[in-house]
């Protein structure tokens, strides 16, 4: 049974490049969306994720709304594993894939085939599973010949192609999702839209960032609306999309 | 503390499909198109050793027959330890489009810098092996000892790059000084001179816990034993440095998707 639950979740993100006084001053002027303090030993410090609680139960279709800054990103990556909380605890049972950048592990001198591979071993599929889904993701993308081709006599839309191929290719019981729409042309587009459609039916949780509300009216049944790194409201879609679009 | 950094190296070892094929994957990527590919690295190797072999075997008065096997394996077996420290130090900052993106254990970036190393030394070793064809092996019988050798070696060289990386990703000056720290290391241990060759400042070899290691390794190729001081030295490194090295990851294993 998969679940993720958030209890206190409290993340404090240092930022290494900004220091000194002068300089943090100039970033609470440009930020007011997150809370900026300065650490004990002089280094910037963003408040991402301030106070989530937080439980995510099978069968939970979330969109996730906010303006951009709002933590919407740290708070999947949070999900995923690679953030933990700097308080509080993220617990989560079942398999986990990220779908956070759509370039992730692509090597420009390797082939497409081998590209499959690699980004499908990153986004933690076994040595079988990707031999047995290589026809398919080939398929799925399109890309014919040119699989055999290296990745840098590829155009942007052929790489999204690839890269949307393989990581929806993978079986996963938790799902997050960041902005990941506007791939390729017309055609693929309306195919990549089955094809996430279809991984939403197959997996327990999704968990789904984007900024097109009717998107996350069709597809979610749940909305959490972030603001400054907290939770402003969390409930049935239609009541907090709408509450989300009369406050904007 | 020291349980969390044990779990990610048994992830890490766990998911080796994942690192050695992102370490082909550089090897392969840093001789694209060229005709000779790695074995650019042989050929490189082959000439430095010539014309280093040549100039100090003369200036010492060395035996050529000797000296130049000597030399091969002592710069060979060197630039595998540096260059996996070195590499090591920026292991975790180079890899940072990943360790941000998935979830990834975090020691496969150091396993990754470590078996890039081993191909690069199977291309290396070649030389080796020519060089102990043309002047003849000393003895047969201390062969074999080079595997558990260069394990126990390479050990070593894993648990310092663990170390040096994380500290790397906090404090970007690191991988300079570390750097630097192993050019200083490479005139101050026997590896273009003999151990015995220096008969005032005998402590900078006795005290150079890196003149062990490099013993270790080529003694067995020249005919030698291994001394027991250089087997306990080098356990013993490998025993402390890897409960430090795994204490300190477990620590601060958290903290690197931060820092990168």
């Amino acid at each position: 049974m998969a679940y993720i639950e958030l209890k206190g979740a409290t993340l404090d993100l240092p930022i290494y490049d900004v220091q000194g006084r002068s300089l943090k001053k100039t970033v609470l002027r440009m930020g007011r969306r997150n809370t900026i303090a300065e650490g004990t030993d002089g280094v910037v410090v963003v408040r991402a994720i301030n106070n989530v609680d937080l439980r995510l139960e099978k069968g939970d279709r979330i969109g996730l709304i906010g303006r951009n800054g709002a933590g919407k990103s740290t708070l999947l990556r949070m999900m995923a594993g690679i953030y933990s909380p700097t308080y509080g605890s993220v617990v989560s049972a079942g398999k986990v894939v990220p779908l956070l950048d759509i370039s992730l592990g692509m090597d420009e001198n390797s082939t497409g085939m081998q590209n499959i591979r690699l980004r499908g071993l990153l986004l933690g599929m076994s040595d079988a599973e990707i031999r047995a889904k290589q026809q398919s993701i080939a398929e799925f993308s399109e890309l014919g010949d040119y699989l055999d081709l290296p990745l840098r006599t590829y155009s942007s839309g052929m790489r999204v192609r690839l890269a949307f191929a393989v990581s929806t290719a993978v079986d996963a019981e938790i799902l997050l999702l960041d902005e990941v729409m506007g791939v390729g042309d017309a055609s693929f587009m309306h195919k990549a839209q089955d094809r996430l459609a279809d991984l939403h039916s197959r997996a327990e949780i999704v968990v789904l960032a984007m900024h097109s509300n009717s998107e996350i009216r069709k597809v979610c049944n749940k909305a959490l609306w972030m603001e400054r790194g907290h939770v402003r409201a969390f409930g049935p879609v239609e009541e907090v999309v709408s509450q989300y679009e009369a406050q904007d | 503390m020291f349980s969390l950094g044990f779990v990610d190296l048994k992830e890490s070892i766990a998911s080796w499909r994942l690192w050695t094929l992102l370490g082909w994957l550089e090897v392969r990527q840093r001789y694209a198109r060229s005709r000779v590919g790695p074995f650019w690295l042989t050929i490189s190797t082959g000439v430095l050793i010539g014309s280093i072999g040549v100039v100090y075997g003369t200036l010492f008065g060395q035996k050529m027959s000797d000296y130049l096997p000597f030399l091969s394996i002592s710069l060979v077996m060197w630039s595998i330890f540096s260059q996996t420290v070195i590499e090591g130090s920026t292991a975790y900052i180079n890899s940072g489009q990943y360790i941000r993106q998935a979830a990834t254990p975090k020691l496969i970036f150091m396993l990754q810098v470590v078996w890039r190393n081993l191909v690069i030394l199977a291309h290396n070793f070649l030389i080796v092996l020519l060089l102990l064809v043309v002047f003849g092996v000393k003895s047969w019988a201390t062969l074999p000892i080079f595997i558990p050798a260069l394990a126990l070696y390479m050990i070593n060289a894993l648990w310092i790059a663990m170390v040096a990386g994380l500290l790397s990703a906090r404090f970007r000056d690191l991988p300079q000084i570390i750097a630097a720290l192993m050019q200083i290391a490479f005139y101050v241990t026997p590896i273009i001179f003999r151990p015995t060759a220096l008969n005032r400042f005998s402590l900078i070899v006795r005290l150079n816990p890196l003149a062990h290691l490099i013993e270790l390794v080529r003694a067995p190729l020249i005919g030698e034993w291994p001394t027991p001081i250089t087997w306990a030295v080098a356990i013993g490194m490998a025993v402390f440095g890897w409960i430090f090295a795994l204490a300190l990851t477990g620590r601060y294993l958290k903290r690197i998707p931060y820092w990168v």
